[in-house]
């Protein structure tokens, strides 16, 4: 009953995402970057390959290097950086579009509870991510069975399952910040701010060392992306993604309940 | 547990220090339909609102089937289909998805879905835009898919706001119509501020009026209360002394009433109002009288009973102050 409830909302609404263009704008975006970015790393004029093959005729290669987990590493930050850009714009319709078209009132009249509804949203709109991400997995798959000492395969998936955790992060805040709001563009506004500051909080941990440093490394989003990427797998980084993930649903609910209590 | 399907007490809600409504209290029986009538901002939509479980109260009551509509709110739920102001669509999706999507998330089981959702269709007859998108349809037909969510997972009661504000006088008939089909079999509880609507439609009119419950009526009794308003505005000019009582002979004429205030300009002008049973048509003999008379008759204009003219009449003691406006 539940279950197919959250099922229901997760589908309804994916089938809004790909039945408006902003859904095909952005993939499209995302896509042409990702790739851009996948060719320029791996074979551009900069790229690893051609650092290799510099080092390799001027004889000055002390250690070899590995070029997989290198390359790994630098596409899975560029990665990381595209969603941050993108995933205000995924979230900031899920509650603000509700509100203004009045079918928020649809779904708290229905036997549903706060909870399910938020749940089966944010659902829908990690599929939409996974689906975008889907092209980037390609490639990599290709890149890496040509690997030369070969990469086990754990590692880009475990860095594409550390990009999924940590954009659903992200988007359960997204979606708290769109219930707030009627406009989209107010929520896509905000949400990008809490993810600057995010990123903030990220770079100041790595700088400033000591407890301070240290404490805000715990709850910095980005460096337990990075673990994954690194393939260091750590309870506490999911306790952290699973800890954003039910703030947001949590505040998402609640807000929902106040938002129906003041309702004029 | 009582026979009564809605049953609302000491109902309040207020916004900050602002009461919307206050004290509201009625019953309805089940199969019945009940008109909900006020102007705009009377508080029909904060009522609605509550008894959808949308909006909680301030304080007071509403048990639906048996159930408080706060505190078993799920069970509520399930049994209630509610239209608000603004139909809820999604206009990206058709129709047909549309209302499979509130046959989900209302709980109707998969195997009974396609046929839930062709039987809405069917009652709202919108089986022919059953694959158009929502964006395109014209208000008409999305009032009816609005109607059609409401009642999609046939629940006993159906909560409908102002369902027929905005249409054009043929689709009002027929979303009317429709509103008719659907009684007896589900409780109907309706909000509008158009009076004829709500005796046309109604077995009971509830008319509130800035939050407060007015009165309870029959579309009978409301008839009769209109009977006061329903008249004549005359404007003339002679002596009026010899008329008056001859006009209040006439058959159907209950009484006369000379509006001096209004007598513009020329003090030979007169403004007379002449209220008459709302059954009766005696226009042309009024007429004939006063020309008979002797009199100028420069306007005769039929009046109906506005819903102001009514709130007035059951909220003052002055009833026919209207008139001097």
């Amino acid at each position: 009953m539940i279950v197919s409830n959250i099922i229901a909302i997760a589908q309804k609404e994916l089938q809004s995402y790909f039945a408006s263009p902003l859904a095909y704008v952005l993939a499209a975006i995302f896509w042409f970057f990702s790739g851009f970015f996948f060719v320029e790393i791996l074979i551009g004029k900069q790229g690893l390959i051609q650092q290799v093959a510099l080092k390799e005729q001027t004889e000055i290669v002390l250690s070899s290097v590995d070029v997989a987990t290198e390359f790994l590493n630098a596409y899975s930050a560029i990665l990381g950086t595209l969603s941050l850009l993108i995933i205000p714009i995924l979230s900031m319709g899920l509650y603000a579009e509700e509100k203004k078209q009045g079918t928020i009132e649809l779904l708290a009249t229905s036997p549903l509870n706060n909870w399910v509804v938020a749940l089966g949203k944010l659902i829908g709109v990690t599929l939409l991510f996974i689906f975008m991400l889907l092209p980037s997995l390609f490639y990599e798959a290709i890149t890496f069975s040509a690997a030369e000492p070969p990469i086990p395969p754990v590692l880009p998936l475990l860095a594409h399952l550390g990009l999924v955790m940590m954009a659903v992060a992200l988007l359960s805040i997204g979606m708290f910040i769109s219930s707030l709001t009627t406009s989209n563009l107010v929520a896509a506004i905000l949400t990008f701010s809490i993810i600057l500051f995010l990123w903030i909080i990220d770079l100041m941990a790595n700088n400033i060392g000591g407890w301070l440093g240290n404490s805000l490394e715990h709850i910095s989003l980005l460096e337990s992306y990075n673990n994954l990427v690194r393939g260091i797998i750590n309870t506490s980084d999911f306790v952290l993604f699973f800890s954003y993930i039910f703030i947001g649903l949590f505040l998402t609910s609640q807000s929902i309940e106040l938002f129906r209590l003041n309702h004029q | 547990m009582s026979s009564k399907t809605i049953e609302v007490e000491h109902l309040s809600k207020a916004y900050g220090s602002t009461a919307a409504i206050e004290d509201v209290h009625f019953s309805v029986d089940a199969g019945e339909i009940i008109g909900f009538l006020g102007p705009n901002g009377a508080g029909k939509t904060t009522t609605m609102r509550i008894l959808a479980g949308y909006l909680p109260a301030t304080s007071g009551t509403v048990k639906i089937a048996g159930y408080d509509v706060h505190r078993h709110s799920m069970e509520v739920r399930r049994r209630i289909g509610y239209l608000p102001e603004v139909p809820p669509l999604y206009p990206d999706m058709s129709v047909k998805q549309y209302l499979y999507f509130v046959s989900k998330i209302k709980g109707i089981r998969a195997g009974d879905r396609r046929r839930q959702v062709y039987n809405a269709m069917v009652r709202c007859q919108l089986i022919e835009r059953e694959n158009t998108v929502i964006r395109q349809l014209s208000k008409g037909y999305r009032q009816r898919v609005g109607i059609a969510q409401a009642i999609v997972h046939e629940p006993p009661v159906i909560i409908l706001d102002e369902p027929t504000v905005g249409l054009d006088p043929r689709q009002i008939i027929e979303v009317r119509n429709l509103i008719k089909s659907l009684a007896r079999e589900h409780t109907i509880i309706l909000s509008t501020h158009i009076l004829p609507e709500a005796s046309m439609i109604c077995d009971r009119v509830i008319i509130i009026n800035q939050g407060k419950v007015v009165t309870t009526n029959t579309p009978q009794d409301l008839q009769g209360q209109l009977e006061i308003s329903s008249g004549y505005e005359i404007e003339l000019s002679g002596n009026l002394e010899i008329v008056l009582p001859l006009l209040k002979a006439i058959p159907g004429v209950t009484n006369t009433i000379l509006d001096n205030n209004l007598s513009i300009e020329d003090t030979q002008r007169h403004m007379l109002r002449v209220t008459c049973k709302s059954t009766t048509e005696p226009g042309k003999d009024i007429a004939a009288l006063i020309v008979r008379q002797g009199l100028e008759l420069h306007e005769l204009r039929r009046t109906r009973p506005s819903l102001e003219d009514v709130f007035l009449e059951l909220t003052t003691e002055e009833p026919l102050s209207v008139y001097n406006q």
